[in-house]
């Protein structure tokens, strides 16, 4: 069950916040929000089951610049129990997961999005 | 005659001495001298016309200066002499011809002609032929007004195969360059002079009749058109002194073009290269814009996996709630069914009332029913969630840009690729243009451009200049037709001296024509002689060679031939100069400097058989492309008396070394 009280804004940490500016420099995403959406993607795939994120935290993002077709809000529903939690609450957690992983992933160089794939596919 | 030796010391690119040896047996009197391009073939040639005129000549016929054919390495060293030795024998007598150029004791670095001090000597049989009969000497043998037809390159070949193009601008200049070989000029001089003399004839005249009652007008008339012609010949003569000019100007721009050629090549390539070093970042550019564009819908790509699995999960839920709302809808219509009985006390299917105990029995089936109805817990909005689940699954499914980003990633690699292999090219060019100034060669581009639109200008206005000075020559042939027939003019002395100014010019006029016939049909002859023996198409009949030097293929029929291929073309240059060297002089050397560009093997062949027949010798300068030895030179391995090889030492620098076959 999830909670009907949706935030109307959703961030990262400090440090999640500042790597994700770093993966719009460095040229992986155009757009942080499109870093931000990737990261919630790539910690869903991993089945991760985020805690509370470390503070102090940072508000980034409108709901409606992350998610404006609410697309992120069905597929989380579609694909996990958010344990209660407002949906978005999940996605800001599952968001500090994921963006950390990219960062480590697009540090050495390029993203490699066909092995990100390939590894997914693999976890199953 | 025979040459017997030629040996040169710092020529061109011939450092040092270097000698080669002229086969003089009959039999065996062809030389062969292979050299592959830039390395001195051409050097070689103007070894010899140094040697015999003092001159050398580029492209485009432009006599190069003294100082540039000095070898660069030598001077480098100090070395400042040059000279050119070349022994022969003619009419039973040994020749020994030595052409020096020095350094002028003041001069430090020459770098003009000025700057170099020139000296000849000709033994005649070991006699020292006197100085100012050593050109008339040369000249009974080797003369210099053909000599292009017997020291000529392939550029001559392929200025004359113009020719072969009816009224060719070209064609024009060669037949002037013809005739003055020919001799034709000694007469034309000679009418001019006559002209000159009727000009002022007839100015006299026109003076003398403008006092004589009733011809002042025609003698007026006459005044005002000689001015105009004077004006027109003067418009004519300073038109074609700019177009001499430009001409020269543009020669000297090609020569100097052409020395950097490679270099212009380069820079162009190098040009090429980097457009397209900016075409390929471009390109990465809109690749990573599209990248980055895709990047934004990738996630999904992510849960593809996970997605598969739930669709899976929805449609397995989907198909249990469909049969449990069937199975609910069905106990709830016999429930409906029971009810009814009980309400109606009738059966509903046959219409017979029931009794009391049926009743009870209905009644208990019928709450059974609703029990299994309640156990049912699925509703219709169950069933529509999971559909729409689905639905969005199926969107999300559908939404893939993974390949799309495969492919954009795949040719932005291609593009790395090239991208490195057009730095390690750019390089390269950047190293072979380096320390030229490219900018200048582009200016000089230009220039020699514009000298040409400028040259085409000139021709026209010639041209019109021409056909004006026609019309008032016609004009005033009618005016001294018009005054002739007047015995007051008659009487004149101005007039009987246009007359017989008139009848030389005519008898000059006259002789120019019937000189041209003879020397144009002997000249037609001996072309046709060597088309014949040089052809491989034995339809062909012979050349026809008309006023203009213009030149016609002639089938067994006697009919122009008007398709002919590349290689014809250049065989009925090479008859022409064959027929023209024999028309000026008697059989001598021949030094050919790579003459069979694009000939077949046939045509090559049948020009190796037949000149040394019509040749005392026959000198072939040649690269591998042109003959690949030993094969090609089957035909006339019999006739050959010596071979060499230009080698490279460096860019300037080569010698020359003698070959076996």
């Amino acid at each position: 069950m999830t909670s009907s009280i949706e935030p109307t804004m959703i961030g990262l940490s400090e440090k999640g916040h500042s790597l994700l500016k770093r993966l719009k420099e460095d040229e992986h995403f155009a757009e942080m929000a499109d870093a931000y959406r990737f990261g919630i993607a790539l910690a869903l795939a991993h089945g991760v089951v985020p805690g509370d994120p470390a503070a102090p935290r940072t508000t980034v993002f409108s709901v409606g610049t992350i998610d404006p077709d609410r697309e992120i809000y069905d597929a989380i529903r579609t694909l996990h129990d958010t344990e209660s939690l407002p949906v978005y609450k999940w996605a800001e957690r599952l968001a500090e997961w994921g963006v950390t992983e990219l960062w480590h992933r697009a540090s050495s160089g390029a993203l490699d999005l066909a092995a990100l794939l390939k590894e997914v596919r693999e976890l199953g | 005659m025979k040459l017997l030796r030629l040996s040169m010391e710092n020529f061109m690119p011939y450092k040092g001495k270097t000698s080669i040896v002229f086969p003089t047996d009959e039999r065996r009197n062809v030389l062969i001298i292979f050299g592959d391009n830039m390395r001195g073939k051409t050097s070689l040639l103007n070894a010899i016309r140094w040697g015999f005129y003092e001159k050398a000549l580029g492209r485009h016929l432009r006599e190069l200066p003294l100082h540039e054919l000095h070898n660069k390495e030598a001077g480098d060293e100090g070395d400042w002499n040059m000279e050119v030795r070349i022994e022969f024998e003619a009419d039973g007598h040994q020749y020994n011809l030595l052409r020096r150029a020095t350094k002028k004791a003041i001069v430090a670095r020459p770098t003009r002609p000025e700057d170099f001090e020139v000296e000849v000597l000709l033994q005649k049989d070991s006699l020292l032929v006197s100085g100012q009969n050593v050109a008339s000497e040369i000249n009974r043998y080797v003369p210099e007004q053909v000599s292009r037809f017997f020291l000529f390159d392939g550029e001559l070949l392929q200025e004359y195969e113009e020719l072969l193009i009816e009224g060719s601008e070209q064609g024009k200049a060669i037949k002037l360059a013809i005739e003055q070989v020919l001799g034709v000029p000694t007469l034309i001089n000679g009418r001019t002079d006559v002209g000159t003399v009727l000009r002022a004839a007839q100015k006299q005249q026109a003076k003398d009749l403008a006092h004589v009652s009733g011809l002042e007008n025609q003698a007026k008339r006459q005044a005002e058109l000689q001015v105009t012609l004077d004006s027109q010949e003067e418009d004519l003569a300073r038109l074609l002194s700019v177009l001499t000019d430009k001409k020269r100007e543009r020669g000297k721009l090609e020569e100097e073009l052409d020395k950097v050629d490679a270099v212009h090549r380069a820079k162009v390539q190098l040009d090429s290269v980097r457009q397209r070093q900016k075409d390929i970042l471009t390109q990465q550019n809109d690749l990573d814009a599209e990248r980055l564009s895709l990047m934004r819908d990738a996630w999904r790509d992510l849960l593809r996996h996970k997605f598969e699995v739930r669709r899976a999960s929805l449609l397995e839920e989907r198909n249990r709630i469909s049969r449990l709302m069937e199975r609910k809808s069905s106990l709830q219509s016999q429930a409906e069914g029971l009810r009814d009985l009980l309400e109606t006390e009738k059966c509903p299917t046959c219409g017979q009332r029931g009794n009391l105990e049926d009743r009870e029995k209905y009644g208990s089936e019928l709450g059974l029913l609703e029990v299994q109805v309640r156990e049912i817990e699925v509703t219709d909005d169950d069933l529509s969630e999971v559909i729409q689940r689905l639905k969005f699954v199926d969107k999300m499914l559908s939404a893939s840009v993974a390949h799309k980003l495969e492919s954009t990633s795949a040719q932005y690699r291609k593009l790395d690729v090239e991208l490195t292999k057009l730095d390690n090219e750019s390089d390269r060019l950047e190293e072979d243009v380096r320390g030229f100034d490219t900018a200048e060669i582009a200016r000089k581009r230009q220039l020699r451009d514009g000298l040409l639109r400028e040259e085409g200008a000139l021709l026209t206005d010639i041209n019109s200049v021409r056909r004006s000075i026609d019309t008032t020559n016609n004009q005033l042939a009618m005016v001294a037709r018009a005054l002739h027939s007047m015995p007051q003019a008659r009487a004149s002395a101005s007039t009987s001296l246009v007359n017989l100014a008139t009848s030389v010019e005519r008898v000059f006029a006259e002789s120019i024509e019937k000189l041209r016939e003879k020397l144009r049909k002997h000249v037609q002859e001996r072309a046709s002689e060597a088309f014949q023996e040089l052809t491989t198409q034995k339809t062909y009949s012979g050349l026809e060679i008309n006023a203009n030097f213009g030149l016609k293929i002639l089938d067994e029929t006697g009919a122009d031939v008007a398709i002919r291929s590349a290689g014809a073309e250049q065989i009925v240059a090479l008859s022409l100069i064959d027929g023209l060297a024999r028309t000026g002089r008697s059989a001598g050397p021949v030094v050919m400097d790579t003459p069979f560009g694009r000939l077949d093997l046939k045509h090559r062949d049948n020009i190796l058989k037949y000149l040394p027949t019509t040749t005392s010798q026959l000198v072939l300068l040649v690269h591998g492309g042109e003959i690949r030895r030993p094969r090609d030179l089957d035909p006339i391995s019999q006739r050959i008396g010596g071979s060499y090889e230009i080698k490279e030492v460096n860019a300037r620098h080569s010698k020359i070394e003698r070959i076996n076959l």
